[in-house]
């Protein structure tokens, strides 16, 4: 992304907030949902305008699973890995989503197509096993139902 | 400053007012388990190791409680057990697993807090996670960071604080993959290497000076 986009979309964030240090988070947020993740310009900028050390933006930063630090791919596809999920093959599934996009688990692609991750929970265990695509839910998830929907890239546009 | 007396363990032991029931005990010569603690540095009870019974039974940490005349305290009891030793067991499981070749082995608090309290080693063995060694971090031209002996007291962190005014480390991620890093920060550190000094256990490793230069 282009860098002076960035800075002039970082300021405008943070001219809609204050400078206290409870704000750090709020912030954050809004960075992260214009920009897909946390650009190393912007994490500067913030750092300056609350007055706290850029170590200490990214040990929040870090802290979190919703912050990214590098850019993610325009489909994020994430595998639940809960309990239920990891009961009814999640494991086979990651392996066969790894294969078939060739990344593997937290890796993005070169040209930012996909970002493949996995959580601890979705919320929907009665689904299992699920992956999302964005904001696309998919249940009862098989290695081979999980390949085709890669393979079979019109399906995956519709969702993207 | 004030003298006055405190019971530790059914002994009447000297104590100056405003110092720690921890430092009054160790000054003592009575060893309490301790990680987080360090001489001059504000304390954050961060470890939970060194607890100690008050005379009602409550469970309190000893490296921040201030001594008040007429205490009496234990150091060793079931439920002091019960409530340290899951913890020296979970921290040592996520620890490197041999001693041997360790720099900090024979100087290093985790090994005395585990002589202390005799721990099992083939019990935490069973509880260990797969081995996944992750790989030493080079801090600066000056030392470098083995995430693998890191327990996680920020005694760097403060120390850098109590320094230089703001600390240039901060612990980095969540969990058992927390580490502590300089984000970028590294070419402020001006190479006190108090903190390398400090860290309990061989966590942070001076690398050879005169190579550096
Ligand atoms: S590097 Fe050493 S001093 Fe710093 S948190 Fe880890 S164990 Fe403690
Ligand atoms: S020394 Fe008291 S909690 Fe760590």
């Amino acid at each position: 992304m282009d860098a002076n986009l960035i800075e002039t979309g970082t300021k405008e964030i943070l001219s809609t907030h204050g400078k206290g240090h409870n704000k750090l988070v709020p912030i954050l947020l809004d960075i992260q949902e214009s920009f897909g993740y946390l650009p190393e310009n912007s994490v500067r900028q913030v750092s300056d305008f609350l007055n706290v050390r850029i170590g200490q933006v990214y040990s929040v930063a870090s802290f979190y699973k919703r912050f990214q630090l590098t850019p993610i791919g325009k489909r994020r596809v994430t595998v639940c890995r809960g309990t239920a999920c990891h009961i009814r093959g999640a494991p086979q599934i990651v392996t066969e989503i790894e294969n078939t996009i060739h990344l593997k688990e937290g890796e993005t692609s070169a040209d930012l197509e996909y970002t493949l991750e996995t959580v601890a929970c979705i919320g929907c265990c009665a689904l299992a096993p699920v992956i999302t695509v964005n904001k696309a839910v998919y249940g009862a998830m098989t290695p081979r139902t999980a390949k085709e929907l890669f393979n079979d890239s019109s399906r995956g546009d519709k969702n993207a | 400053m004030s003298k006055l007396t405190i019971n530790i363990d059914g002994k009447e032991v000297q104590a100056k007012s405003g110092d720690t029931i921890l430092e009054t005990a160790l000054a003592a010569g009575k060893y309490i388990p301790h990680l987080c603690y360090c001489p001059g540095l504000k304390p954050e009870a961060l470890c939970r190791l060194c607890l100690v019974e008050m005379a009602d039974g409550e469970l309190i940490t000893s490296c921040r409680v201030p001594v008040v005349r007429g205490m009496v305290i234990k150091t060793k009891s079931p439920a002091i057990d019960r409530a340290v030793r899951p913890t020296v067991e979970l921290l040592i499981k996520y620890h490197h697993e041999r001693c041997a070749g360790c720099p900090a082995s024979g100087h290093c608090e985790l090994q005395t807090v585990m002589s202390h309290l005799k721990i099992d080693r083939k019990r935490v063995r069973r509880l260990r996670p797969p081995p996944a060694k992750r790989p030493i971090d080079v801090m600066n031209r000056c030392f470098d960071y083995d995430p693998n002996r890191c327990i996680l007291c920020g005694i760097c962190i403060r120390t850098c604080e109590a320094i230089h005014g703001e600390s240039l480390l901060y612990y980095i991620g969540r969990g058992h993959e927390t580490k502590v890093a300089f984000y970028g920060d590294e070419k402020k550190c001006e190479t006190c290497l108090k903190c390398v000094e400090r860290c309990p256990v061989g966590t942070l490793l001076a690398k050879n000076l005169i190579e550096a230069k």
